[in-house]
């Protein structure tokens, strides 16, 4: 009985989708193959950045020929003649401090924008959103010297607070919209339940409102720290001392300067630098993509 | 407890208007009170002004006496059951029923007391610790009771809790709620725009259009006397047969002259004083005479016959093609096409003074 | 003359009659002489000034005076009784008790007092209603109160004897023993619902939520067993109690408070005075006003406003605590003149943030007028002034957004806007290598360089503008392309792998931007391995970074690369969010496969996501990183390019350029204004076009 009943089985066609044409399954074909190409073309380039950090017969420069020979000795160098070690401490420090510090104000100002009409409260939005067109870059003469003046008052005021703070600063318009609108989707009837039952405003906001709104305020925060890794430009003008460097800052002296030239080193730092980010991208990969879509659909 | 408002008014800022203006309203402790009416009567302003989540203007709102208006929500002792149930979806089913208590720091013995006896009266014991999202509908409105329960108020609010559930469930919980009253006892305050579930649940209506109150009683009240035409069109349904018309000598005759009826003895007298004035005429489905023998008849053609089974809906026309809704018992026979004769159950006639839409008789 | 009214009116509009005859005669008198005609005017002048004359000696200010003086007698004599009483009560009630019973015993004697008063003046029917209301709570309050202390007390003791009869060392016994034996049945349980799990009769969302309830059920019982024994439960107890002992007053005197106020806004007042004048010190000191308001904790509030305003902003702005500055007077004169330590820049931050604290202070000035002018108009016209219970309530509920959202307005205005504004300053200057430390005013004529294309700055500029409008246009819409393309080949239901695709396509994105440009622009680089490649294929030598044009197309090729990645990802997501509906109603409709994408697909992705790709546009505009990183801007080409440009340089590394290595940092921030005028610009477009706006969602 068994193999009668198998071999019925072959010749049904169970899917749901029309049966292909021959045209039909040349065009499947060909979409794979344009697939893999570019599926080429996005890691080869990173493959070999990845064989360079491990290729031990460079030694100043990076050569991509047939020679390679596995050793670890740019890690060395990487963590013991540069200041690596240094430039990733700073940069999460920065990181992080810019996204505890935006998701403690945006929490507030995206509660407050949506649960309250105020006075003021369309034009003020409208007014940060515009000022905020306006990139980072247009303060850069201004950023330095501003931080002699507060460091001339409050001497412990560093040039990495300050980038954490213009950091900061540059990201509260956009990320209070996105979590206005979010907390715009959640009922207000919650509010009122919980007015009755016993909360007052900052109660239901700690208690009920914040806890609802937990994927979104992940998704701001994940920004806000992902953002200082990738920027270049900012520490650039704002950081003097290598010590003090971002990842980014840092990186670049291993490349542009003469005397600090090492490209091997280079890729192993940047392999380092990648990996984490790339699989925290990874696993957030679908909060990401549906977060995206979110604030696409809601304008 | 009881419920009651004195002149109460409410003004938007901003809006010229008064929303609501001089509501007088009295809600006896066990009472379970309907407040009906269409959509933007402002039933639902009420209901929140009992709450305290809308400012009263002016009036008074009075528990028992005392006066209520700067008192918050929390301190009123009150709960309300939302019409999408606003459970808080982080939350188990039991600490959302807990939720309340534990504000008020109380003892978690006596919490736990509370929510179970509550889930087991509404039979919710096996999802005490699932969330919201994971149980159907109707279990999310027993939870959403629940909640209200467990505080123990002496008022329940609710607004419109069964519009999201479908037409079975609805039944069941219509049932499940008045078995609810009785034996918790506790004042409710009920909105709705269903006049189905006004009339089967509660023990006084109170029938509200456009930020006034048009009538307040018990449900039948409402369906025998209703006060004006408005409240006479909104309850019942079919709804009720309205015949526009003037007093001719003692008679009701109507504007299409195609309808003569004498009225009743009870009713003549109030009706003398509107000789020659416009007067509508009201009659109930039910109350048409089959036969159409002796007395004032009128002459239809049937268009479309419902067929409900324990009754007949037939949808009329009269000759000036003025429709006209009987309900005969099913087990008569009437078919579309034919043209029959009905009688007037006297007594059962409401006359209505066509410029002010009041009742006469 | 000034109006005034011959009835009180409150905050909604009801209206009083008044009570002081004097006032209302001139009222009457008032508007009588409004209405006259000229020969009755003057008439109803004299009269009114004589009425005004004889106010002493009107009947009604006779008996006002004698009911003050009354008054006097009756606080002096209350403050003596309310002790007197205080000190008899001997009874073992708490303090809390005995206050209530003082403050009830004030109340009924301020009640018998004012009662005879209330028809006199609207202030007596107010302090009479103000104890009645009081009467009215206190009992009620005071009852809770003792009854809860009696179960408190209660506790107390059933405490002390709950400690000596428990055994408690077999409470923890009988306790571990219970808590074991539900560890048991946890883990059986669990173990249960794993099992099912693997014979695929549950689902895993099913064996997770279960195992969730499983241990929540199993930490309730603990908790509940917990509180057996009995020891527990009491604590428990007389924790609630305490608490109930701590709130329950505080929330019957927010209700009495609230009640009070009711009764302010109920009662109205009579004043004499029809003019704001208190409204005027406020320009003196904010707080002198709000004090002879009688409103005192308002004006301690606007006391420190005005320490402030004395003791911050105006120094500051006449250059006292300036770091180098002198305030508003160093951003004109841009420290011409000053040693050499002294740098212009300097002089010009301090002098904008000092111009912001200017505004700051005369914001808080207007603020505190306000507040006193429209408290003194309203008590011309019967309203009573709030009291700090009301004002508090106030804020808490309609202030809270604007204090809470302080902070973020704070960084905004010194972060943000300092800086633009500072460059926008600069635009003006002739801040240059010549004139680092210090600089002049020039007007326009940066500008003007810049729009002429003159001199070593500016004749680069509309060139450099050129290339950096099609290089946005260029890499913007091929990275689109690329992205879009790629989006719609993965998503069609037939391919295989998709995860895979997806992965692999996320990584330009998610790699470090400046990681990859810089490997690029190593093996590009003339000894680099991709020069080598491409000679091999081409047969001669090209290296990319010496040519402007082959640098040109491969920086664009690189940003295709780089950001079709982040419109794959967004267009996949749209693209599994359109109902499949549509696309059955279109296969039943006849439509090919290619006719579906181009009229359903494209259209639906297109519009949803247009504002984001509205922002890659402006991204690439102003994308700093690949520019810079590949080849500095390069490659050098003096003939065209001058000195200070490369051939590959858009406007902000030309900025940056300008700025960083080459000090032509007026010339730079005029770029930067002309620039950001035009992105707010196509903002504010975009702004008002988007759905939100338009839905009125905002």
């Amino acid at each position: 009985m068994g193999i009668f009943n198998r071999k019925k089985k072959s010749q049904l066609y169970l899917s749901d989708r029309q049966e292909l044409t021959l045209f039909g399954k040349f065009g499947v074909a060909a979409s794979h193959i344009v697939l893999m190409i570019w599926a080429v073309v996005i890691i080869w380039p990173l493959t070999q950045m990845v064989v360079s950090a491990f290729n031990g017969k460079q030694s100043g420069y990076l050569i991509l020929n047939r020679e390679f020979e596995f050793s670890l000795k740019h890690f060395e160098h990487l963590f013991q003649e540069t200041l690596y070690l240094n430039w990733v401490w700073n940069t999460i420090f920065i990181a992080g401090a810019t996204a505890v510090l935006t998701l403690f104000i945006v929490s507030f100002t995206g509660y407050a924008y949506s649960r309250y009409r105020f006075k003021g409260r369309k034009a003020s939005l409208m007014t940060i959103m515009l000022i905020q067109t306006i990139p980072t870059f247009a303060g850069i003469t201004a950023f330095f010297t501003m931080h002699s003046i507060i460091a001339s008052v409050v001497p412990q005021f560093t040039r990495q607070m300050m980038l954490i703070l213009i950091y900061s600063g540059g990201a509260i318009a956009a990320n209070t919209f996105i979590l206005k609108g979010y907390i715009d989707s959640i009922s207000s009837e919650l509010d009122d339940a919980a007015k009755i039952d016993g909360c007052s405003n900052m109660q239901i906001y700690r208690l009920i409102i914040m806890p609802i709104a937990r994927p979104m305020l992940m998704l701001i925060g994940l920004w806000s720290f992902i953002g200082p890794f990738m920027d270049f430009l900012l520490p650039r003008v704002l950081l003097t001392s290598p010590r003090s460097y971002t990842l980014a800052a840092g990186l670049f002296t291993l490349v542009n300067d003469f005397r600090t030239m090492n490209q091997p080193a280079f890729a192993a730092g940047g392999l380092l630098t990648a990996v984490p980010i790339v699989l925290l991208f990874m696993a957030l990969q679908n909060q990401l993509a549906s977060g995206l879509a979110k604030g696409s659909v809601k304008g | 407890m009881n419920v009651t408002m004195k002149k109460i008014g409410k003004k938007y800022e901003g809006r010229d208007e008064f929303t609501l203006k001089d509501i007088n309203l009295e809600i006896e402790n066990k009472d379970f009170c309907v407040i009906l009416g269409p959509s933007g009567c402002g039933k639902t302003t009420l209901l929140r002004m009992i709450a305290g989540l809308n400012s009263i203007t002016e009036g008074d709102l009075l528990f028992d006496g005392k006066r209520m208006n700067k008192v918050a929500p929390k301190d009123r002792d009150i709960a309300m059951v939302f019409q999408s149930y606003a459970l808080y979806p982080h939350m188990t089913v039991y600490d959302n029923m807990a939720f309340s208590l534990s504000m008020r720091k109380e003892r978690k013995q006596l919490i736990d007391e509370r929510v179970r006896e509550a889930a087991k009266v509404l039979q919710i014991e096996d999802n005490l610790y699932v969330k919201p999202s994971d149980i159907s509908g109707g279990q999310r409105q027993r939870v959403a009771l629940g909640r209200a329960m467990v505080r123990n108020p002496k008022v329940f609010l609710m607004d419109e809790p069964l519009s999201n559930l479908d037409a079975k469930l609805r039944e069941h919980m219509r049932v499940e709620l008045v078995r609810l009253h009785k034996q918790l006892g506790t004042t409710t305050i009920y909105v709705t725009h269903d006049q189905t579930e006004a009339m089967t649940m509660a023990s006084k209506i109170v029938l509200m259009d456009d930020g006034k109150i048009q009538q307040v009683g018990k449900p039948e009240d409402f369906y025998n006397r209703p006060e004006n035409i408005f409240v006479a069109g909104f309850i019942g349904s079919p709804t009720m047969n309205i015949i526009k018309g003037s007093i001719q000598e003692g008679k009701f005759v109507s504007d299409n002259k195609l309808m003569t009826v004498t009225p009743h003895k009870e009713h003549q007298e109030s009706l003398r004083e509107f000789e020659g004035k416009k007067v509508s005429a009201g009659v109930r489905s039910e109350r048409f005479e089959a036969g159409g023998k002796y007395g004032d008849t009128i002459d239809v053609d049937i268009e479309v016959v419902e067929m409900l089974g324990k009754e007949k809906i037939l949808y009329c026309r009269m000759d000036d093609g003025h429709q006209l809704t009987i309900s005969t018992p099913g087990h008569y026979d009437y078919d579309d096409g034919q043209r029959h004769s009905f009688g007037f159950d006297l007594e059962a006639m409401h006359y209505f003074d066509q410029e002010t839409g009041e009742r006469i008789n | 003359m000034a109006t005034i009214g011959i009835k009180l009116y409150d905050e909604i509009g009801r209206t009083y009659d008044r009570k002081n005859t004097y006032l209302k005669e001139l009222a009457i008198l008032v508007n009588q002489y409004h209405n006259a005609s000229k020969e009755e005017k003057q008439k109803l002048k004299e009269e009114i000034a004589l009425h005004k004359k004889r106010k002493q000696e009107h009947p009604y200010y006779k008996m006002y005076n004698e009911f003050k003086s009354k008054e006097k007698i009756f606080k002096k004599e209350l403050k003596k009784e309310v002790q007197n009483f205080r000190g008899n009560l001997d009874d073992d009630s708490s303090s809390e008790v005995k206050s209530l019973k003082t403050k009830d015993f004030k109340a009924k004697k301020t009640m018998d007092f004012y009662e005879h008063y209330s028809e006199l003046t609207y202030e007596a029917d107010f302090k009479y209603h103000e104890a009645e209301m009081e009467r009215k709570h206190y009992p009620e309050l005071m009852g809770i109160i003792q009854e809860k202390e009696r179960q408190l007390l209660e506790a107390m003791t059933t405490k002390k004897q709950e400690a000596k009869q428990t055994d408690q060392k077999k409470e923890n016994q009988n306790f571990q023993q219970f808590k074991n034996d539900k560890k048991e049945e946890l883990k059986s349980n669990i173990a249960e619902l794993k099992r099912k799990r693997k014979e695929k009769i549950i689902s895993e969302k099913a064996k997770k939520t279960g195992i969730a309830e499983l241990k929540k059920r199993y930490k309730n019982a603990l908790q509940l067993r917990k509180l057996k024994n009995p020891v527990v439960g009491n604590n428990e107890e007389i924790k609630a109690l305490k608490y109930d002992l701590k709130i329950i007053p505080k929330r019957m005197k927010r209700t009495l408070s609230a009640d009070l106020a009711d009764i302010r806004r109920k009662t109205p007042v009579e004043v004499e005075k029809i003019h704001p004048v208190f409204a005027f010190t406020t320009f003196l000191l904010p707080g002198l006003g709000q004090l002879l308001n009688k409103q005192f904790v308002k004006a301690v509030l606007f006391f420190i406003a005005s320490l402030f305003i004395y003791l911050v902003a105006v120094p500051y702005s006449l250059g006292y605590g300036n770091y180098q500055g002198e305030g508003i007077a160093g951003l004109i004169n841009l420290a011409e003149g000053a040693p050499r330590i002294f740098r212009s820049l300097i002089f010009m931050i301090e002098g904008i943030i000092a111009i912001l604290l200017s505004l700051i202070a005369i914001g808080l000035f207007y603020i505190s007028f306000r507040d006193v002018y429209g408290v003194e108009k309203k008590e011309a016209k019967g309203v009573r002034s709030k009291n700090w219970y009301e004002t508090v309530t106030n804020i808490s509920q309609d202030g809270f957004p604007y204090v809470v959202s302080m902070p973020a307005f704070f960084i905004v205005i010194f972060i943000v806007l300092v800086p633009v504004i500072t460059t926008f300053l600069l635009s003006f200057t002739n801040m240059n290598p010549q004139n680092q430390s210090k600089f002049n005013w020039v007007g326009l004529s940066n500008y003007q360089r810049l729009a002429l294309g003159e001199g070593l700055t500016g004749s680069v500029f509309w060139y450099i503008l050129g290339w950096t409008v099609i290089w946005t246009l260029a890499a913007t819409t091929l990275a689109i392309f690329i992205g879009f393309f790629l989006a719609i080949i993965a998503n069609n239901e037939r391919i295989i792998g998709k995860k895979f695709f997806r992965t692999v396509y996320l990584l330009p994105w998610a790699v470090p931007a400046f990681i990859t440009i810089l490997f690029f622009s190593i093996m590009f680089s003339p000894n680099g391995a991709l020069t080598d490649i491409l000679t091999g294929i081409f047969g001669q030598r090209i290296v990319i970074k010496n040519d402007p044009t082959l640098t040109r197309i491969t920086l664009v090729a690189l940003q295709g690369w780089l950001g079709s990645a982040y419109v794959f990802l967004l267009s996949t997501g749209v693209l599994q969010a359109i109902p499949s509906d549509l696309y059955e109603a279109a296969d039943i409709d006849g439509a090919t496969a290619w006719q579906k994408v181009r009229r359903i697909t494209v259209p639906i992705v297109l519009f949803q996501t247009a504002p984001l790709l509205v922002t890659q546009y402006t991204f690439n505009f102003n994308n700093f990183s690949i520019i810079y990183l590949f080849n500095s801007g390069g490659p050098f080409n003096p003939t065209r390019y001058g000195n200070l440009a490369g051939s590959s340089d858009i406007l902000i590394s030309y900025i940056y350029k300008l700025t960083m290595e080459n000090q032509h940092q007026a010339v730079a921030a005029a770029i930067i204004i002309f620039v950001s005028f035009g992105l707010m610009f196509f903002a504010f477009l975009g702004f008002r076009n988007s759905k939100a706006f338009r839905e009125e969602r905002l």
